[in-house]
């Protein structure tokens, strides 16, 4: 699962990014976190300082210091205080086997994932390995109607856990799930009480490990239920067929660069044409980026997959989009 | 290419354990220091400083930040992870003048007084260091600071611009030098004509400081980290290209005005410079580890003489991160990110 994503980010330190509504339970995940027994050392920045119950000798205090980038995007701000305090401690070797950042509870994870695209230094040491977004089960509802930060933070989740689910009856939780599956029905969600987190789903996750998420929703597709959620949805886009690499790429780099505000997130597994390697892809508003991450197995599908999660997604313009980068698809010379 | 390297013939060099983050010289030009980013602060005497051996090495913090001469003529200052600020005397002897929460990330001295930043606040302090003159604040974590030559006004940059102080100000009223972004550094003209920073998009603002006029020198392939004014303030070096970058600041430049370019080793990157304090020289660090002393001409002919002090297909050293002359010009240090320091003697005959 991992390994093959090891091996193509040699040397360079995962990085978690925590968000989650203020109560939610954010620092008991984290002192649950860094209090058990798993060998391995955190860096965790955080920003309400003494928060902290546990003693982790790298717990640095950063300031949600967010700047627009003058680099063409429209919407890419990122964290210039990440850029310094991670570049800092990414010098010292051996210190740590990753780095945890929490965010505050109103933050938009945009800025810190886009970070890890934008800052060269960065992109070299560290990668963003996942956004988790923890929920607090019995308030997670009114969160979800009263505000749009609330959504966009379950929207960019990589994994979300629904915390204290001691706290509302099966019913209500699947009724919470179901909701949280329109706006992101990529994410993988897992229960917990008081942040009893398994530390596996969490941690190290070998960065956009997509494979088990795409292919575990065999009836996403058939889902064409809308979200309400300040208009969130998710839209899966599949093809037997190979991709022409250099298609693909002009294809989904004029995507993001015209719907880049609109589209949170993008993530895939593609297949193209000429290469025995699976390709990750993810991107961050408009910011992208991709990696061969190791052969198809026997027996494994080598169907591409493509989701997209944002808002103002016009969904069959995208799958003509998509399949028009297919080698089939390709129009006669 | 010569086998025998300067560095070897007229200077030393040893490996630590930790890249190298800054290096100075003391005021006197007495020493050299070098500050890692474990924290150690490796000492070198400049009558022993083609003695590696007798290099000594003490540990003012866990997590070494940032490293300037200090006030004192030969003492140093250090700030770092831990939150203090220290001085350390050439016998190895600390003083910590300054414990907070807080990374110290910034520090700049004159022979009167020393500032040093946490997060968004600069302390300004006199030459002794324990007494606090003014606590500024600014609007983001504070990237960069400088004196002017005189030690009459101070600057930090951060977000969105840069903030200048008056020292002796009773009341202190800032200047605000503004542009949006975020800049991570900054340079000041030696006669005060002009203020250069550093911006995360691969360029460099500045301030012309007679009218506030807004300049912009761009066009680098890599960040800039690394600035320097050359001692008649003709001239800002640069790194963030495979050369040398110059940008005049005479008749009427840098604005409308193309760099020069000088020291050009292509596809290498300079990555450190730093202007010789008495002669028109510069002396720029590169990433495979070269370390070349190079010829400024007054009027920016590209064709001065490049002197390799080491060369990386030599020897690998590591990216070269920081470069400094003793205020006297007669030694220059440089320390690389594989933890290597160099020094060199270019006084006395070999």
């Amino acid at each position: 699962m991992s390994e093959a994503h090891d091996t193509s980010r040699t040397g360079s330190v995962p990085v978690t990014v925590l968000t989650g509504f203020l109560g939610a339970g954010k620092t008991t995940l984290l002192n649950h976190i860094l209090s058990a027994e798993h060998g391995r050392k955190y860096a965790v920045l955080v920003n309400e300082f003494g928060e902290l119950g546990v003693d982790n000798d790298l717990v640095v205090d950063a300031d949600e210091e967010v700047f627009e980038t003058n680099n063409g995007c429209i919407c890419c701000t990122v964290r210039g205080d990440l850029i310094r305090i991670l570049g800092s401690l990414l010098r010292r070797r051996g210190r740590f086997d990753g780095i945890i950042v929490e965010t505050t509870g109103l933050a938009d994870p945009a800025p810190v994932a886009q970070t890890f695209f934008v800052d060269e230094n960065l992109r070299d040491k560290a990668h963003l390995d996942a956004v988790v977004t923890v929920v607090d089960a019995f308030n997670v509802m009114q969160t979800l109607d009263e505000s749009p930060e609330a959504t966009n933070q379950l929207a960019f989740a990589d994994v979300i856990i629904l915390n204290k689910t001691d706290l509302a009856e099966e019913a209500r939780r699947q009724e919470i799930v179901a909701r949280i599956r329109k706006i992101n029905a990529v994410a993988e969600i897992h229960e917990a009480q008081r942040g009893n987190v398994q530390l596996t789903d969490v941690l190290d996750r070998g960065g956009f490990d997509l494979k088990r998420a795409l292919t575990t929703m065999p009836d996403f597709l058939e889902n064409n239920e809308h979200s309400h959620e300040e208009g969130i949805v998710s839209i899966s886009l599949s093809t037997k067929e190979r991709l022409d690499q250099q298609r693909f790429n002009a294809w989904i780099g004029a995507i993001l660069q015209e719907q880049g505000a609109d589209i949170l997130r993008s993530k895939g597994i593609l297949h193209f044409e000429g290469s025995d390697e699976r390709f990750a892809f993810q991107a961050v508003h408009m910011m992208a980026d991709g990696d061969f991450i190791g052969p198809v197995r026997e027996g494994e599908s080598t169907e591409s997959r493509l989701v997209f999660i944002g808002r103002n997604l016009n969904r069959p313009r995208l799958r003509r989009g998509f399949e028009s980068c297919t080698v089939e698809g390709a129009p006669a010379v | 290419m010569t086998t025998t390297e300067l560095l070897v013939e007229r200077g030393a060099e040893r490996r630590f354990e930790s890249p190298i983050v800054q290096v100075a010289a003391a005021r006197d030009g007495e020493s050299f220091a070098a500050l890692t980013a474990d924290g150690d602060l490796i000492l070198i005497p400049r009558d022993e400083l083609r003695n590696a051996e007798a290099w000594t090495v003490v540990q003012p913090h866990d997590g070494g930040l940032c490293l300037a001469a200090d006030c004192v003529a030969n003492a140093y200052l250090t700030g770092g992870e831990d939150g203090r600020l220290v001085r350390t005397l050439p016998d190895g002897t600390m003083e910590i003048l300054h414990e907070g929460r807080r990374w110290i990330e910034c520090v700049a001295s004159t022979p009167t007084h020393l500032a040093f930043s946490s997060g968004k606040v600069m302390e300004l302090r006199q030459a002794e260091g324990t007494q606090t003159l003014k606590t500024l604040e600014h609007p983001s974590t504070v990237t960069g600071i400088v004196f002017d030559a005189k030690g009459k006004r101070l600057a930090a940059s951060h977000y969105n611009g840069v903030s200048m102080w008056f020292v002796q100000a009773k009341v202190d009223t800032v200047r605000p030098l503004e542009w949006k972004g975020s800049h991570i550094g900054l340079a000041i003209h030696p006669a005060a004509d002009a203020l250069v920073t550093s911006m995360q998009e691969n360029e460099l603002h500045g301030w012309r400081l007679a009218d506030s006029h807004n300049m912009r020198m761009s066009g680098y392939p890599k960040q800039v980290r690394s600035m320097s004014f050359t001692r008649n303030g003709r001239w800002l070096a640069t790194s963030g290209a495979d050369a040398v970058v110059l940008w005049p600041f005479f008749g009427g430049g840098p604005m409308g005005k193309a760099p020069t370019e000088i020291a050009r080793l292509p596809g290498l990157f300079v990555s450190a410079v730093a202007a010789n304090p008495k002669e028109n020289i510069v002396a720029a660090g590169y990433e495979d580890g070269t370390v070349v002393l190079a010829e400024v001409s007054d009027n920016g002919a590209d064709d001065g003489r490049v002197l390799p002090l080491c060369a990386g297909q030599v020897k690998a050293r590591g990216v070269v991160n920081a470069v400094a002359f003793t205020p006297q010009g007669g030694a220059v240090i440089f320390g690389t990110e594989d933890g290597v320091v160099g020094a060199v003697d270019l006084s006395a005959a070999p």
